[in-house]
């Protein structure tokens, strides 16, 4: 005689899942069958109660439409991974962060009438550089949890309209006026190494309060309050065609020398390099309801103001046309030199290892920023004005 | 920006491996699909719930097979996501809340022969099935969820990476804690404990 089957073996005849062998058995024991016996009926009361499970197929939607949803899902993801991978670059995320702080410190002015729903924010007329504690963009730009909160809330909110895509060569200043839509200056008697033509970009970041104010918390700054009247807001930056003319040897556009650890290298190797890059003013829209004022003193009072600091600056500075250039509190000096027929703004930053200056000024719509390695400041002023 | 350029060009390099993955991911998802929604439709009662939840059964697959290794039993992998998937929604208070007037409406649409106040029993006592099954080891639920489902003890062993002959006993053992556990709750004695 066969040995007496498990409770397993048992429950899986009861299934008809038992070899045909086995299953003998309890036709010759009676132990078996009582035991199977007492297991049906376990079985038959836990069928009762699981028959939602085996109910009907029910309706729901096809596989074809259910594939239509999915690939809509698919997509979206692709789209917000590269987004997300695309703000997570060094490069990109402080170009970003400038971007943020620059459509936070912007303001308007009193007596500024509005016109329409939406109003054209702020066109950049003139440059006026404001001393900041870089202490809490290097939170947002690190690669800490706040950095990486940052990131995400950057690619959640940021939609790119327009990509710029890869800087293109241009042979001249003729094909680079071509290119960038306006007219390129170049030093008269002076060669370029290279010139870049960046293509134009667009994007609309919506604000999202609540994960933008849990962002300040996180800082360490809950007593900046962002107005519940910025939630839901729509921005939209439009930035026009720049163009880049290297003098001397140059890194590549756009590679991250600032982000460099060795700068001294950075240093040695573009020793004489000169870059003049010029550029139509980006402008910002933004709802006509949207608080700016309460926006900009947060954002300046973010970057190291007092609260007395950033209300006076609020109240000096004409909004719509300034563009504010944060510079390291302690690190930069700045001063105003006359350049180009109008006044410009000269930063010079004297590291120890690899010194910086760069000269700006806006002329005829158009922003000029001239930028090199040294002390040599007085060469970027010569140069700006012997412009054609 | 060069950085950004350079991603962007990977992807491109990459457009026409994803292609191919696609046309795989589509076969699979007609084959699986129809499967893997009953089971959660049944498990939680509410349609729009059941869609979302195999969406992201699939969502994950997806995912999983653009990092790991492509998992090899792709149906199976499937099954296992969705009724955690399931389980969790459940779980899940306010969305039981939710599910408990989803399900009662669904069930009085559905169904002519029993009286309103029999549905209402009826839908009690599922509730407290599915508390139960929520409360129990994962494992077990999910072996009993696809028994009561219909699956056989291949399909179920291919599902949960056991072996065939071993249901019979897992069976057992989970009918006898679900039965504890039912019991339990059904006469107030304690609340469904997850373990």
């Amino acid at each position: 005689m066969q040995q007496h089957l498990s409770d397993g073996e048992l429950r899986a005849a009861l299934d008809g899942e038992l070899d045909t062998e086995r299953a003998q058995h309890i036709e010759l024991c009676a132990s078996c069958r009582a035991r199977q016996q007492q297991l049906q009926m376990k079985q038959l009361e836990a069928g009762r109660l699981f028959a939602f499970l085996a109910s009907a197929e029910q309706t729901g939607p096809s596989a074809q439409i259910a594939w239509a949803r999915f690939s809509q899902q698919i997509k979206k993801q692709k789209e917000r991974s590269m987004t997300k991978r695309w703000f997570s670059m060094p490069v990109v995320r402080f170009a970003a962060v400038a971007l943020v702080l620059l459509v936070l410190i912007l303001a308007f002015p009193s007596t500024r009438t509005l016109a329409g729903e939406i109003l054209n924010l702020f066109r950049v007329q003139q440059v006026q550089v404001v001393s900041v504690d870089f202490t809490g963009l290097e939170q947002l730009t690190g690669d800490g949890a706040l950095g990486n909160q940052f990131t995400e809330l950057l690619a959640d909110s940021v939609e790119i309209e327009h990509e710029p895509g890869e800087p293109v060569v241009a042979a001249s200043a003729q094909e680079a006026s071509q290119l960038a839509g306006f007219d390129v200056r170049i030093p008269t008697g002076m060669t370029p190494s290279q010139i870049n033509v960046t293509d134009n970009a667009a994007l609309s970041l919506t604000v999202d309060r609540a994960r933008a104010q849990a962002l300040l918390d996180e800082a360490g700054r809950s007593d900046l309050d962002l107005p519940a009247s910025v939630d839901g807001a729509e921005i939209t930056v439009s930035i026009p065609a720049a163009v880049s003319v290297s003098f001397g040897t140059c890194p590549r556009p756009g590679t991250d020398v600032a982000g460099n650890t060795e700068q001294s290298t950075t240093e040695r190797r573009y020793p004489d390099c000169v870059i003049l890059a010029q550029m139509p003013s980006p402008s910002v829209n933004a709802p006509a309801d949207l608080d700016i004022e309460a926006l900009a003193r947060i954002g300046l009072e973010f970057t190291g103001m007092t609260a007395e600091e950033a209300a006076e600056l609020t109240s000096t500075v004409d909004w719509t046309s300034t563009l504010l250039v944060p510079i390291p509190r302690g690190g930069a000096v700045h001063e105003q030199v006359s350049v180009d027929g109008v006044t410009g703004t000269l930063i010079m930053r004297p590291s120890s290892e690899t010194p910086q200056y760069a000269l700006l000024w806006v002329k005829d719509g158009i922003i000029y920023a001239i930028s090199g390695l040294g002390m040599d400041s007085q060469q970027a002023v010569e140069m700006a004005n012997g412009l054609p | 920006m060069i950085d950004s350029m350079k991603y962007f060009k990977r992807e491109s390099a990459d457009a026409a491996r994803a292609e191919a993955g696609s046309l795989e991911l589509e076969a699979l998802f007609l084959e699986h699909w129809t499967s893997v929604y009953q089971i959660l439709r049944r498990l939680v009662g509410d349609p729009a719930e059941a869609e979302d939840l195999a969406l992201e059964a699939f969502l994950r697959l997806y995912r999983h097979n653009q990092k790991k290794p492509k998992v090899e039993n792709a149906g199976g992998w499937l099954y296992r996501v969705a009724t955690r998937l399931g389980l969790n929604s459940i779980r899940e208070w306010k969305r039981r809340e939710q599910y408990e007037l989803t399900a009662v409406q669904y069930a009085l649409e559905e169904t002519t022969q029993l009286s309103p106040a029999e549905i209402l029993a009826q839908k009690e006592e599922w509730r407290q099935v599915r508390l139960v099954l929520a409360g129990m080891k994962e494992r077990q639920s999910q072996l009993l969820i696809l028994r009561y489902s219909g699956f056989s003890y291949k399909e179920i062993a291919s599902t949960l990476n056991v072996t065939p002959s071993s249901i019979g006993p897992l069976l057992v053992r989970a009918e006898g804690e679900f039965e504890k556990k039912y019991r339990a709750l059904a006469q107030g004695n304690a609340p469904a404990k997850k373990e």
